[in-house]
This record gives structure tokens, sequence and C-alpha cells, in this order.
């Protein structure tokens, strides 16, 4: 496991439309390994992997961005309203730490309430960048923030911000590092805007006009104290995606992907997510429609600044990518 | 004309959802002395272009602003009263005592009731009535109304336009007639304007049942670049503060995920050197306009949006001032014509 790689991926600056900063972290580590890398017209990366013959083309869809909240309103005291890009929860973040494109940190905060054995608004937290006054602040309206928190690996789990989706982008990294020759050309698309709006994938998806596209992600898990009861639990492999509430994966694409893992022996979980979707769900509805599937890394905490995945079952997606892609 | 007589023009046409040949009927005399083409599309749309003066194949700029509006559809006749539900985010708080115009075999003026409040429990008083309490009555017996009212007729709502003080306008379907007038002074500006790029003029149909008609118009032209006009949040005495843009002071910006930096950054540049005072509007994800559905045509299309504040969206009283349309066209056409031939956005990092 390239923790170093990991490290750098899951710390880098990304909200939707943002993607900038994480865009090249990643173009410098394909680059060498691509035919060809590019920047589609919404800033999705793409890299291009050409195959040994038949010219069929397939899509591995990793998400770039992340969650984060953008600047509404700075009032005349110098602290900062705010907004969701994509899904966060109050309940998620008081207390903790965001920041700015250009560095700048804030402390996010709540404001007092007659009762407070309620979750709090959104409209109740405020953004402290300890600023004296509006004039201070070092941020303006409009400008977008992540929240913060390290990579920790502690034994055979690893907990950090924004593994949603910075692991998957890891395993395409790690896919196309370990790769041998492949019959299809393998289009490595870290699309943009997936947690608003799955515009990246849709619209990239549509360039490369793909026979068969998968999304890799990360998924929800039914392994803690009362949570909702699903059938993914960390550390126990892949989940090959069934049905999501935005898809139901293509069979032939989740059994080619259940054939791989039976035939070279990795543990994998079937997926049903009620709450949730991903990429694959935009890029199956592109043009006359594309077969399309999902593999997931089972992961706690998604989407709060301390998600938690498992080594073994990020090692076991790039396996499993790699032999459903390269069969022997 | 002025911009006056246009929104009213435009605000009276009749255009729900679905159905919006009448408005481009009104508009098609207004663009045709200043479009080197004029068409309608398959789905509806209005497009006419204006072509630049830049070496072929020239670049294009689509610009779109919706022409329908919400509208209400007949659902069903009860002893000869229709029912009624909406076409878009049509607010069931703000139809009683309204005039209407059933659209079914022929034109028929009604009005929409309800039961009077001396006959309500208290609890129903104080309650907003629901859409099944809702009706329009045409006058007609029954068995007329049947023969003459087929279901699924349209139903628009009338309400002519006013004029409140510092030029602020009110009426029905300024949501977003108001950018369809821009749309059209900005067409008349950039006649006289000399631009590099191909300048595309787009009144989409069926935005406010999901924004379909920008989606297609946006496949079928493929532009380079594409700036959507909307209406947003005017600032009113009871709104919760964030969100919302005085009247008078400008077309918003729109900011975040939907739209380029770099247009973004264009269009404030190009404001502040044309002195139009603009504000930026937050959007942190899908902006619910057109510039959604174009952003995500084909391979994707840079998309800007430009908002023009507006008080009681959805409501047959939209406030919204007339300086402020003048203003969204005036800085769309110099947008326009401040584009050089070989300008493309790019990211920070491309090479």
């Amino acid at each position: 496991m390239d923790l170093e790689l990991l490290t750098q991926l899951t710390q880098a600056f990304g909200p939707p439309g943002y993607e900038e900063e994480i865009r090249a972290v990643i173009r410098e580590v394909v680059t060498p390994l691509a035919d060809s890398v590019w920047v589609d017209p919404l800033g999705s990366l793409v890299a291009l992997k050409r195959g040994t013959g038949g010219g069929k083309k397939t899509v591995l869809a990793a998400h770039m961005d992340e969650i984060g909240v953008m600047v509404t309103y700075v009032d005349e005291k110098g602290y900062l309203r705010f907004t969701r890009m994509g899904g966060i929860s109050p309940l998620m973040h008081i207390g903790g730490r965001v920041r700015f494109a250009d560095g700048t940190v804030g402390v996010i905060s709540v404001e007092r309430r007659e009762d407070s054995s309620k979750i709090p608004a959104l409209e109740q937290l405020y953004i402290d960048v300890g600023a004296s006054s509006r004039e201070d602040a070092p941020v303006k309206v409009g400008d977008p923030a992540v929240f913060m928190r390290p990579l920790v690996a502690q034994g055979r789990r690893l907990i950090s911000k924004t593994l949603d989706d910075r692991v998957g982008c890891y395993v395409l990294i790690e896919t196309l590092r370990r790769l041998g020759p492949t019959p299809d050309d393998l289009y490595f698309l870290f699309s943009v805007q997936e947690e608003v709006t799955l515009s990246g994938a849709r619209t990239s998806a549509y360039k490369i006009d793909p026979d068969m596209a998968l999304a890799v992600d990360v998924t929800m898990t039914g392994d803690t104290p009362k949570a909702l009861p699903m059938a993914v639990e960390m550390g126990k492999g892949p989940a090959i995606k069934v049905q999501d509430s935005g898809m139901i994966a293509h069979p032939a694409v989740r059994d080619l992907l259940i054939a791989a893992a039976e035939r070279v022996g990795i543990p994998y979980q079937r997926e049903i997510l009620l709450g949730g979707s991903t990429d694959a769900a935009a890029m199956q509805l592109v043009r006359g429609g594309v077969p399309s599937g999902c593999v997931s890394i089972p992961c706690r905490y998604v989407h709060s600044p301390s998600e938690m995945v498992d080594v073994t079952d990020v090692e076991q997606t790039v396996a499993l990518l790699s032999a459903a892609l390269a069969p022997a | 004309m002025n911009t006056l007589e246009l929104i009213q023009q435009l605000s009276a046409a009749v255009g729900p959802s679905g159905r919006e040949a009448a408005v481009s009927d009104v508009l098609r005399p207004l663009w045709e002395p200043w479009s080197d083409e004029l068409r309608t599309d398959a789905m509806g749309n209005l497009i006419a272009l204006q072509r630049g003066n830049g070496a072929e194949p020239r670049p294009a700029l689509m610009s779109a602003a919706h022409m329908d509006e919400i509208a209400l559809i007949v659902t069903g006749i009860e002893k000869g009263f229709l029912h009624v539900h909406r076409i878009g985010g049509t607010d069931c708080r703000a139809l009683l005592g309204l005039e209407v115009t059933v659209h079914g075999q022929e034109d028929l003026p009604g009005i929409i009731g309800t039961r009077p409040p001396h006959v309500l429990s208290a609890d129903e008083r104080g309650r907003i009535v629901p859409w099944e309490k809702l009706f329009v009555d045409v006058g007609l017996p029954h068995a007329e109304v049947v023969a003459r009212v087929p279901i699924g007729a349209p139903v628009s709502i009338q309400r002519p336009l006013i004029r409140l003080q510092n030029d602020l306008v009110a009426g029905k379907a300024l949501d977003n007639r108001a950018s369809v007038a821009a749309l059209t002074l900005a067409l008349q500006q950039l006649r006289r304007r000399e631009h590099a790029w191909d300048f595309y003029a787009v009144a989409t149909v069926q935005e406010e049942v999901g924004a379909k008609g920008a989606l297609t118009s946006a496949f079928g032209l493929n532009p380079t670049l594409a700036i959507a006009l909307d209406v947003t949040f005017g600032k009113q005495a009871d709104d919760n503060g964030g969100g919302t843009f005085p009247l008078d002071k400008g077309p918003t910006i729109g900011i975040g995920p939907n739209f380029h930096p770099q247009l973004v950054q264009r269009l404030r540049d190009v404001a502040k050197s044309e002195e139009i005072p603009t504000a930026l509007e937050p959007l942190p994800g899908h902006s619910g306009t057109d510039a959604w559905s174009i952003q995500t045509a084909r391979e994707g299309i840079p998309c800007g949006l430009l908002g023009i504040p507006l008080r009681y969206m959805h409501q047959p009283v939209e406030t919204l001032a007339l300086r402020d349309v003048e203003r969204t066209a005036r800085l769309l056409a110099a947008f326009t014509a401040s584009l050089e031939a070989d300008y493309r956005p790019r990211w920070e990092d491309e090479q």
C-alpha cells in the first residue's frame, strides 16, 4: 500500500468545480503510466491506456471532487455563513476545521440555541477564520472550502478525510500501475462534480463513447452500532454493485466482476445501497446507453471528516479490477 | 419599442411549459431584423443566429433564456367545475381569486375560487387550500364544459403588467420573460458591435419542468461556450437573509461548480470595464437553471449564468427593476463582443 500517495490524494484540495489541485497531483502520477492524458471541458482528467486489439473501450471512473462548503455571506464582524457543496450534515462538522484554496483555515462553530437537544440547521453554523471585521476577512462570498483531517494508518485500517473518493482514485492509479497488456482500450477517468450532479462523468463518458463503464467509489457499511441493515462490512472484500438508488448495475457487468473475483479467489460482497449512487448512474445513460457497473470499497462514516476503510479491501479492489480487465 | 413595452408584450404572451408557440410568435418579428438565421427546432426552441466576423470555422456562444411559464393543467371535471394541478412549480398559495384562461377547444376565460370563509371550520380557515379543493369556474354547465374542455387542457394565469415606483414592474411570467427581453435587447445591441464569435440566442422551452429545451438545443448547436439567463431571488421584507439580491443593483453572476471559473471571472471583468454593477451568487451545486442542462450536454459545455433579481417568484406579481433587464443585456452583449477569435477557457493547470 502506497501510503504516501494516498496521503497526497486525500489531503489535496478539490471541492466540486474546483478540482485544480487534486487534478495536478493525479496528473503528475498518471502521465508516465498512460499513453495519453487530457483534461475534458468540465475539468475531468482522462488517462488512456491502449489495448492490444479489438478496440473496445472501457471506462473506469473515480471522482476527484470532495464534499465541502461555500461562503454565502461575510458578516460585519468577519464571521462566515456557508452552504453545502454535496451532502454534508451539521452533525458531523461542529468543532471541525475547513481549509480554503489559499490555505486559510477556519473553525466551524454554532450559534447559541434555545433548545440544544435538537440538531442545529446548517444556517445556524458559521465559520470563524479569526478575522476582526468583514474587511479583515481573507475570504469572500463564493469561496469554497474543504474539511481538514489527516490520514492515519492504524493496523489494517485507514482513517482520513475524503477517502470518498480519493481511495477510488488511488485504486485507479494502482490498477494502471500494475496492469499488464489488456484487450480493451482503458480510459481511467478522474471525474469532477460527482458530489453535486455527476456532470463530469456524464460528459466525459459522452466524449469517450465507451462499450462498458465501471465506477470505483466507496459504499456504506452495515457493521456499526445500530446501522441501517446493509449486507456490506468493512474488511470483507470489495463490494460488487447490484443496485443503488440511482442505478441497477448491468447484469453482464456485474457477473463479469463476480466471475473475475471467483476465478482468482478474491472475497467479494454483493452490494445493495439504499441511499446514494455513483458516476455509473450517469455514465449508464449517455448516448444510446452504456452497460455499467460499480466496484465499491466498503467505508464507514461516509461524508464525515473521518472516513474509515480497510487496507486489504483496497488492495483486493485493485486485484479484482486487474483480474476483470486482463483475463489470463 | 422601449424596455417597458417589450416586457409588457412578453409578459402578456401565453406560454405554459410544453405550449410555447404563442411566445415564439411574439418573438419572431422582434428577433428577425437582428438575425442572420431564425428557426424553431423540433422541441420548439426558437434559435436566432447572428454571425461573427472571425475566420471560419468560428467558435459560437449560445445564450439561453427560457420562454415557458408556470401554469395549470385540467385534471378532471366535477359538476361543471375544473380540477387543476400544476405545470412547473406553481404555488397553490397564490391562486385564489385569480383570473385564468382555459385553453380548451377555444380559449375560455375562467376564475379560481374556493368555499367562502363563512362556512369553513376554524381549522380549515388557517390552512392552505389544497389542490383538490381548488376549482376553475368557466361559467358553463357540466355537459358543455365536458364538450369544450378536454382533460389535459393547459390553464394560464392572466395578470396585466403594472408599473410600480422607481421603474419597478410587477406581473406574471417575468420568470423568465425578463431574461427573454434581455436576450432580445442583447441581439439588437450586438448587431451594432463588432464580434468575432457567432452568437446564438435561444428562447428555450420546458425549463420549468426540468430544463429540457436547453438540453436538446445545446446538444443540437454544440456551442463552444454558453451563458444562461434566468431570474434569481430578489430581496424582500420577509426573506431569511441569505441568497437574495437587491433590485436595481444589477444582475447576479453565478459562481460554483455549474460554471467555468474563467467565464465567471471574464463576466466580472467585462462588467467592471462597462461600469455595470453586479453581485456574485454562490450556487454550490445544480443551479436549477438551463445552465445545468447546457453544461452537461454532449462532452460538456463551459457555461455561465446571469440572474435578474426578482421578488415573489412563481406568484403572479413577480417584481423586478427594468434597469436590471437593460444591464443584463448590456453585459451579455459586451461579454460576447469581448471574446477574441482564439479565446478558449482553459483549466488553470492545463499546459
